[in-house]
């Protein structure tokens, strides 16, 4: 299977193109897109809060601790990030207040975003493998994301949700074409419906990324970058976070999917051209694979 | 690889003193070659510097006038407003402004190449491309106009999220709740009145005992008392022992008297350093010196005579008018043509709110080389125009020699200051005497009548002078 550009954990057969059934399904999932009714999943409260908040006055660290006392599971996946290494503690920290109050808004925004994904957000019966590797590749966008835009001197915090959201797309369409599968009685464990549906959501993924990130209520920075990250010429304004976030899915597949390790470094991608950085420089950034590892494993554990 | 492609000049860098040289050396009929290794032409002044934090200036220019009609307007902008939101023009701004300088270089017929240029030898540059394909120009004049970056400081770890610097601090997304400015320079001073005035608590801290030490000490009085009625601090005397981001999500700035202070944000504005990395400086006979700046005699050549440095690329004043006229004047020498007088007289311009502007001599230079002087004062509150606009924070001083007759020097602060003081500027330039600004009529009202009341504070002075009998 393949899901596109983005690599996937493993290789399987694709689908037959005269297959009509696959036909009909890839027609109702591009009609659902079409006609805006692609069902957004809920995020967990907080997590749309701290999307949307930080421009909000009336949001301060006792509400949005509140909040995530109201979600056992996110509270104890917060309080277990925020005591990893990666955020470097200097005391242990054993509250929500305290966790909200030392590390701030915007890093709790990473980590609430980060562990609601991992709480089930998105859960595909079947799937459970590549939404594993889609988790751990955007985290590792994410993280690469950072690290180009520190160097383009872009926003860091924007860039990471830009990394983190950028194929959120595909989980959505993945739950939806297995759905529609099972009503059409099509066999989802079949391998060339497998390989159809993950060929369906990469090649899908911006637009559903469009309508998942407009009912989010996402900055348009990070809504550009998930809908044109796979073509970032067509982002306008936002054509450079569009760029870092293409650029850094390469580098975090490069680093994250071992059977992409054979495989030459992409520094050859279009990416880096648009974002005017020199070869030395994208040497550079492939140099952060370690520190990303550890990022990604920290927040996978 | 191919022969080199030979050129008459090639200019590196499209800053303004890059963009001026090139266009100088093409008008005079030469074949110009212009190196630059970012995306468009216009270098750091228009992508991260000049431009992009006076569009931002306008904002907090424009809240400052809504204040000062505080009983009808309330303007306030805090702490996690977009910065997006501030900064809606700039886009516009910047691409009218590359578009316009790319249009003339292609109208004069330049050749602008896409890449980093290093020296092979004194006459070659190789020009490498985003996509690493190099290629080869030979010239028998260069002009070095690479500009300059942000200089940091080893032990300060800089990381453009939380410590930035003044190429990343307009990447924010929102207005920080706090802001901790290291340093007490031009660029520190501009954003510091920008950032309090747009509502972030503001601590200006450097070794220094007062900001802006090349400026008259009493305009920059007036600097720091508006700063800190907008909320901002100075904290002069202070040596940076440490700068530290906590690994979560604030930055403690540790005094080298001990005290500490914890901000969201730290910029990092403790001047700037010549880029000239990747130069290849060696290979053209050059060297860096100590100071990391190209050394060059007064016509701005280097020590290898067909290679010229300009702009930042050569040390202060580190303007980018200065920049313009040092490219346009080099390749003037370089070429055998006339450059015209020197330019004596360059004003300075800094953009805070309230603005500053200077050419001339200083109260403090004459006092220090022992020229006698008579100083001649108008407050904007003393013209009309002040009084209706409710400028309290301006103020004209007007330098004349000792007989209270010639102008030395012109002193602004407050709202039109870096405009105002071409208005003294060309009165020097002219030789005009203090007395012109009497004899003449300017439009009422304007902030220019502090010209009048200026000089004729100095003519009530003169006055008072003991007359002496000639023997």
């Amino acid at each position: 299977m393949s899901v596109g550009t983005s690599a996937a954990p493993a290789k399987s057969e694709s689908a037959s193109p005269s297959d009509s059934g696959l036909a009909v399904l890839t027609n109702a999932v591009e009609q659902l897109i079409v006609a805006g009714k692609l069902p957004v999943p809920l995020l967990p409260q907080v997590a749309t809060q701290l999307l949307q908040a930080t421009n909000d006055e009336s949001t301060d660290a006792g509400r949005v601790a509140a909040l995530i006392h109201r979600d056992p599971a996110l509270a104890g996946q917060v309080l277990r990030i925020a005591n990893s290494p990666s955020y470097q503690p200097r005391m242990p920290i054993v509250s929500l207040q305290q966790a909200v109050a030392r590390l701030g808004l915007s890093v709790m925004r990473e980590i609430a975003v980060s562990a609601s994904f991992q709480n089930g957000v998105f859960k595909v019966p079947g799937f459970e493998k590549e939404l594993a590797w889609m988790w751990r590749h955007a985290l590792g966008t994410a993280a690469f994301a950072k690290e180009v835009a520190r160097l383009r001197r872009l926003n860091v915090e924007n860039a990471f949700l830009c990394g983190l959201l950028h194929r959120v797309g595909e989980p959505v369409l993945l739950q939806v074409a297995v759905n529609d599968a099972k009503r059409s009685g099509l066999v989802a464990a079949s391998p060339a419906l497998r390989g159809a549906i993950l060929d369906l959501a990469a090649r899908l993924a911006g637009r559903a990324g469009e309508s998942i990130g407009t009912a989010w209520k996402l900055p348009p920075p990070v809504l550009a970058a998930m809908v044109h990250h796979a073509a970032p010429e067509a982002a306008g304004p936002h054509v450079q976070e569009a760029a870092l976030t293409s650029v850094a899915a390469a580098l975090a597949r490069h680093t994250l999917d071992e059977s992409a390790a054979a495989e030459p470094p992409p520094l050859d991608h279009p990416g880096f051209a648009l974002l005017n950085l020199y070869p030395n420089e994208a040497m550079g950034l492939l140099a952060r694979a370690d520190s990303v590892r550890r990022l990604v494993e920290s927040l996978t554990g | 690889m191919a022969a080199p492609e030979r050129f008459d000049v090639i200019v590196i860098g499209s800053g303004p003193a890059g963009q001026k040289a090139a266009i100088q050396a093409v008008k005079a009929g030469r074949r110009v070659a212009l190196v630059e290794r970012e995306s468009g032409v216009g270098g750091e002044c228009v992508r991260r510097g000049t431009i992009p934090s006076k569009t931002l200036r306008e904002s907090a220019a424009a809240i400052a006038r809504l204040r000062r009609g505080a009983d009808i307007f309330d303007a306030k902008v805090g702490a996690g407003t977009e910065l997006t939101r501030l900064l809606t023009r700039l886009d516009r701004v910047v691409n009218a402004h590359v578009s316009y300088m790319t249009d003339q270089m292609e109208r004069n017929g330049v050749a602008v190449m896409k890449g980093r240029a290093r020296f092979a030898s004194p006459h070659v540059i190789e020009v490498e491309d985003v996509r690493g394909q190099v290629r080869s120009l030979v010239a028998d004049l260069i002009a070095v106009a690479t500009g300059s970056r942000p200089r940091t400081p080893p032990e300060i770890p800089v990381d453009h999220e939380f410590i930035l610097d003044s190429d990343s601090i307009l990447s924010l997304t929102y207005l920080p709740e706090s802001l901790a400015i290291l340093g007490a320079g031009v660029i520190a001073c501009e954003y510091a009145s920008i950032f309090a005035l747009l509502g972030v608590q503001v601590t200006l801290i450097d070794k220094a005992e007062r900001p802006l030490r090349f400026i008259d000490a009493e305009l920059v009085e007036r600097f720091v008392g508006s700063l800190t009625k907008n909320g901002g601090r100075f904290l002069g005397g202070h040596g940076i022992k440490e700068v530290a981001f906590d690994g979560v999500s604030r930055v403690t700035t540790r005094l080298a008297n001990g005290e500490t202070l914890s901000t969201e944000k730290v910029l990092v504005a403790l001047g700037r350093e010549a880029a000239v990395d990747g130069l290849n400086l060696e290979a053209a006979g050059l060297a860096p010196n100590a100071r990391g700046i190209i050394d060059v005699d007064e016509h701005c050549r280097t020590v290898v005579p067909h290679i010229y440095a300009v702009g930042d690329v050569m040390g202060p004043p580190s303007l980018a008018s200065a920049a313009m006229e040092q490219g346009r004047r080099a390749m003037c020498h370089a070429l055998g043509l006339p450059p015209g007088a020197p330019a004596e007289m360059i004003p300075s311009g800094i953009y805070t709110v309230p603005e500053i502007s200077s050419v001339g001599l200083s109260s403090e230079e004459a006092k220090r080389r022992g020229i006698p002087i008579i100083e001649g004062r108008a407050r904007f509150d003393q013209v009309a125009r002040g009084q209706i606009s409710g400028i309290d924070d301006g103020l004209l001083k007007l330098i004349a020699d000792a007989r209270g007759r010639k102008l030395l020097g012109i002193h602004i602060v407050g709202d039109g200051a870096t405009e105002l003081v071409h208005v003294g500027q060309m009165a020097m330039f002219a030789g005009a005497d203090i007395d012109v600004f009497i004899e003449n009529i300017f439009n009422f009202p304007t902030l220019a009548e502090a010209y009048r009341v200026a000089a004729l504070d100095v003519t009530e002075k003169r006055a008072a002078l003991p007359v002496i009998q000639a023997a």
